[in-house]
């Protein structure tokens, strides 16, 4: 193509046409990929509809039957004639306890980990051990869940509560609370087992919230003098209060809808007794044994302990997005 | 086409591209004031004054980028070839083919020297290979670029140097056959032998082309530039000969720019 | 030495001691962990494993032949049903959703859906696939499984579109590239390597869910490649094992761990390998 040809009015108007019939070609799959994208967006509205309506529906014949009483009802006959009972208060329970301890356990020691890995650690250990804290975050649950089972639940049994009970069995309110007698299936076993798996999880998300702490602010607090100790509880913690609030619940999301962990080893008793050492059961460990046994009114029941399990997790799982979303915001500026 | 004539016949050169009254705004705030001005065909205009004054704007009017961002949006005329390209109805892909753009920062695509060029090519055309070979030649030579480049048509854009990549995309702009083309400091990443480099291609490309350059540099805007246009808060101060602006500016502003006074 | 100035020292010592044992007191569990599991999975490993269908109750033969075939089927099924989804959905996201509400509502949605427990998605597709289709399906466990990856396809996408700098689309629609050819050319190829890391790490994270799999693709004694019908698959396998009275049984399961944590610790590297080259560059 010659200087001429583009200079000529002529070559310069067929030129234009030819572009436009060329373009006028990729309206119809532009306008395709638009909506494309624009439908599988909605999906992921879709998804959680889709869970609330099928939680509804499959929960609605025992909401029918038991109303509110489901949710202060121990005991569980889903078998019992004429009329079944089924109550959600022991699963409820089970489920908060063993997330209750599951945190206090893991939340010291993963913050732990992660002021280890962002300010005392080595240098050059930093990058494999956080590597590593990241690969054990990805292992299924269900590993957890059968290390439980086999290794930890027969150490705990002869070894741990024996000495614990032995302890506090005298002391009144501990007392009851560390009761025997010794158990494998054990609502402490199973939030033990919770608390080892989160705790690869509460770690990583802490160390991505404490790398967000602008070196430039930590530089001048070791400038004037702080320790490490006091860089930490001065800076770092106040820098990103929000961030590790929210990273905790996001990992007390994960242990209240956690199954596999703690199905073997809890011991899938409906009846609560006060003892953490007595066996209990939890929403998912119910529907996990249970669900695929189950019908009628008792499969009903097991959906609506689902349902309350969604309405938990969801509540905590959207503080936790909302205050991330804070911090992120925060950083943004 | 009756420029195209007036321009074949020799006489003095007609406008291509006619602002009249722009006004501009991001969201609230105002960021350009009724300003009217014209390019010339095959004439350099620049545009200077000092950051924030609205330069990249107007030429980001001028092929409508703006409008992949909500709450920007563009009030008055702008003529193409006669024609208003802020109406609704106009063609943005086909307007940014006759209105190509060079950025401040090189934007190679993420693919070979070869594909960078081709891509555009075969947007609005369907070439064999040995044709587009010779196009892709072209536009590299156009570029000055293609002897440095011919022995490695099949690396990567982003491997080459950024004085290279900038002209790569010269040639990826010039491939595609534009009326006009517009540059937003091209250079302001580049050292001095890159830019005396895109400089000269600048001074080459007028010959086929409306070129609208915006730049921080004043010695380049007197360098490459016909006309030059001094903005300053969103106003069109002054627009004359760049002979002229830099000796004897009409508006103290201008003047008290060009001299280092502020800005 | 300044009484004020020892007694800093002194609590910053004791943290630091502190933060020491957490980190050896949490690092051993976890060691603890992957040893028994390679302790006891090696034990089981050989030929016969990958060759024998599971074996009935109480023999002393048999591998998990059935149930591995059944697993990489189910996740391949589900990870090719959920990435086009989570793809274009997170591609939306970035790109179009960019400056709309709607955006803002489905990207928190789908924050939820992330950490949503697995065994809920069990149940919903047990409501929405089983009950219609009138029995459980491998099928119905590939769809429990790509409803877990869509949410880590659209998050990792939606982030690695968000990196690819503006410039690049304005250089290319300055071209007069149509928007989709521009999303479609330009931008996934400049954030391929990040898109694949979370197809990788959406697959490693449903490679070993099993909450999900429970009363949906339940699973199969014998050998099967009928997706229509139950699939026998590892991580329910496991699950049935561990809790028999059967000494090979047990063998099995921690064969079968040992296995899927394998395959997922190196779709985890590999995830990482391919990420890491994309910010060194």
């Amino acid at each position: 193509m010659s200087l001429a040809d583009i200079a000529s009015p002529i070559a310069k108007d067929r030129q234009e046409a030819a572009k436009a019939s060329a373009l006028s070609g990729f309206t119809r799959s532009d306008s395709m990929f638009y909506w494309a994208t624009r439908l599988s967006a909605l999906t992921v509205l879709g998804i959680l509809g889709g869970i609330i309506i099928s939680l509804f529906i499959g929960a609605l014949p025992a909401i029918r039957e038991f109303g509110f009483d489901f949710l202060t009802t121990q005991r569980w006959a889903p078998q019992m004639e004429p009329t079944p009972v089924m109550g959600a208060l022991g699963p409820i329970y089970g489920t908060l306890l063993t997330s209750l301890i599951a945190m206090l356990i893991a939340v010291p020691v993963g913050l732990g980990i992660a002021i280890f890995l962002t300010e005392l650690c080595p240098m050059k250990l930093r990058r494999p051990f956080a590597l590593a804290i990241e690969l054990l975050a990805g292992i299924p649950s269900i590993i957890y869940g059968m290390w439980g089972f086999f290794v930890l639940a027969p150490w705990l049994a002869e070894k741990f509560q024996p000495f614990m009970i032995a302890t506090f069995g005298s002391i009144p309110v501990l007392g009851a609370i560390f009761a025997g007698p010794p158990s494998q299936l054990s609502l402490f076993n199973a939030s033990l087992v919770l608390a080892i798996m989160i705790l690869p999880f509460i770690t990583a998300v802490s160390k991505d919230v404490f790398d967000t702490v602008p070196p430039v602010l930590k530089e001048a607090a070791y400038g004037v003098g702080c320790t490490t100790w006091e860089v930490v509880r001065n800076v770092v913690i106040p820098y990103t209060r929000v961030g590790v609030i929210g990273g905790v619940m996001l990992a007390l999301g994960r242990a209240l809808g956690e199954t596999m962990a703690v199905t073997f080893i809890i011991g899938n008793a409906f009846k609560i007794q006060g003892s953490i050492f007595a066996p209990g059961t939890t929403i998912s460990a119910a529907i996990a044994s249970e669900f695929a046994e189950s019908d009628g009114l008792h499969q009903s029941g097991l959906i609506l302990l689902g349902l309350l399990l969604f309405v938990l997790t969801f509540a905590v799982l959207a503080t936790a997005r909302l205050m991330l979303l804070r911090l992120e915001m925060k950083q943004g500026k | 086409m009756t420029q195209g004539a007036a321009m074949a016949t020799g006489q003095t050169p007609k406008a291509k591209i006619e602002v009249k009254n722009l006004n501009f705004y991001y969201g609230e705030s105002k960021a350009l004031k009724g300003n009217s001005l014209e390019l010339l065909e095959h004439q350099v205009t620049a545009f200077i004054g000092p950051s924030g004054c609205g330069k990249s704007t107007l030429l980001r009017v001028l092929n409508r980028m703006y409008d992949l961002y909500p709450g920007q949006r563009a009030e008055g005329e702008v003529l193409l070839d006669g024609k208003n390209i802020l109406d609704p109805a106009v063609d943005l892909n086909l307007l940014r083919s006759r209105v190509g753009m060079v950025f401040q920062k090189p934007t190679p695509f993420p693919m070979t020297i070869y594909d960078n060029i081709a891509f555009g090519i075969r947007l609005y055309e369907n070439l064999p290979k040995s044709e587009m070979d010779g196009r892709v030649e072209t536009a590299l030579k156009g570029a000055a670029l293609w002897n440095e480049v011919k022995d490695k048509l099949n690396a990567s854009g982003q491997s080459l140097s950024g004085g290279q990549q900038q002209r790569l995309c010269i040639a990826r702009t010039v491939a595609i056959k534009p009326d006009v083309i517009l540059f937003d400091e091209p250079c302001s990443a580049l050292d001095p032998i890159s830019t005396s480099k895109i400089e000269e291609l600048i001074d080459e490309l007028r010959a086929n082309y409306t070129i609208a350059i915006v730049t921080h540099n004043m010695q380049q805007a007197a360098r490459v530039s016909q006309k030059t246009a001094f903005m300053y808060l969103g106003e069109l101060v002054e627009f004359g000969d760049t002979d002229e602006i830099f000796t004897a500016p009409r508006e103290k502003r201008t003047q008290d720019y060009i001299t280092g006074r502020f800005g | 030495m300044n009484p004020i100035y020892a007694s800093r020292r002194r609590s910053d010592l004791i943290v630091r001691g502190l933060c020491f044992g957490a980190a050896a007191f949490g690092l051993s569990w976890l060691a603890m962990i992957l040893f028994s599991l390679f302790w006891n999975g090696l034990a089981g490993l050989s030929v016969t494993l990958f060759t024998e269908m599971t074996p009935p109750p109480g023999s002393t033969t048999g591998g998990l032949a059935n149930a591995i075939v059944g697993s990489l089927m189910m996740t391949i099924v589900g990870v090719a049903i959920g990435t086009p989804l989570g793809l274009l959905a997170g591609t939306w996201l970035a790109e179009y959703g960019r400056y709309d509400r709607l955006a803002t509502v489905i990207r928190f949605i789908n924050d939820i859906l992330l950490s949503a427990p697995s065994i809920i998605i069990g149940l919903f597709i047990y409501g929405f696939i089983v009950v219609p289709m009138g029995g459980f399906s491998g099928f119905a466990g590939a769809l429990a499984l790509a409803v877990i990856v869509i949410p880590v396809v659209v998050r990792t996408t939606e982030n690695m579109l968000h990196l690819v700098p503006n410039t690049l689309r304005e250089a290319a629609s300055a071209l007069g590239m149509p928007r989709s050819l521009v999303i479609r050319r330009i931008a996934f190829r400049a954030a391929r390597a990040g898109i694949i890391t979370g197809v990788l790490l959406a697959t490693a994270r449903v490679a070993g869910e099993t909450a999900p799999l429970l009363f949906t693709s339940l699973s199969n004694q014998f050998w099967s490649l009928d997706i229509t019908k139950p699939l026998a698959n590892l991580p329910v396998t496991i699950n049935n094992f561990v809790q028999s009275p059967y000494a090979y049984w047990k063998q099995l399961a921690w064969s079968g761990a040992l296995l899927i944590t394998l395959a997922v610790l190196s779709l985890n590297i590999a995830a990482r390998v391919i990420g890491g080259e994309r910010t060194r560059k």
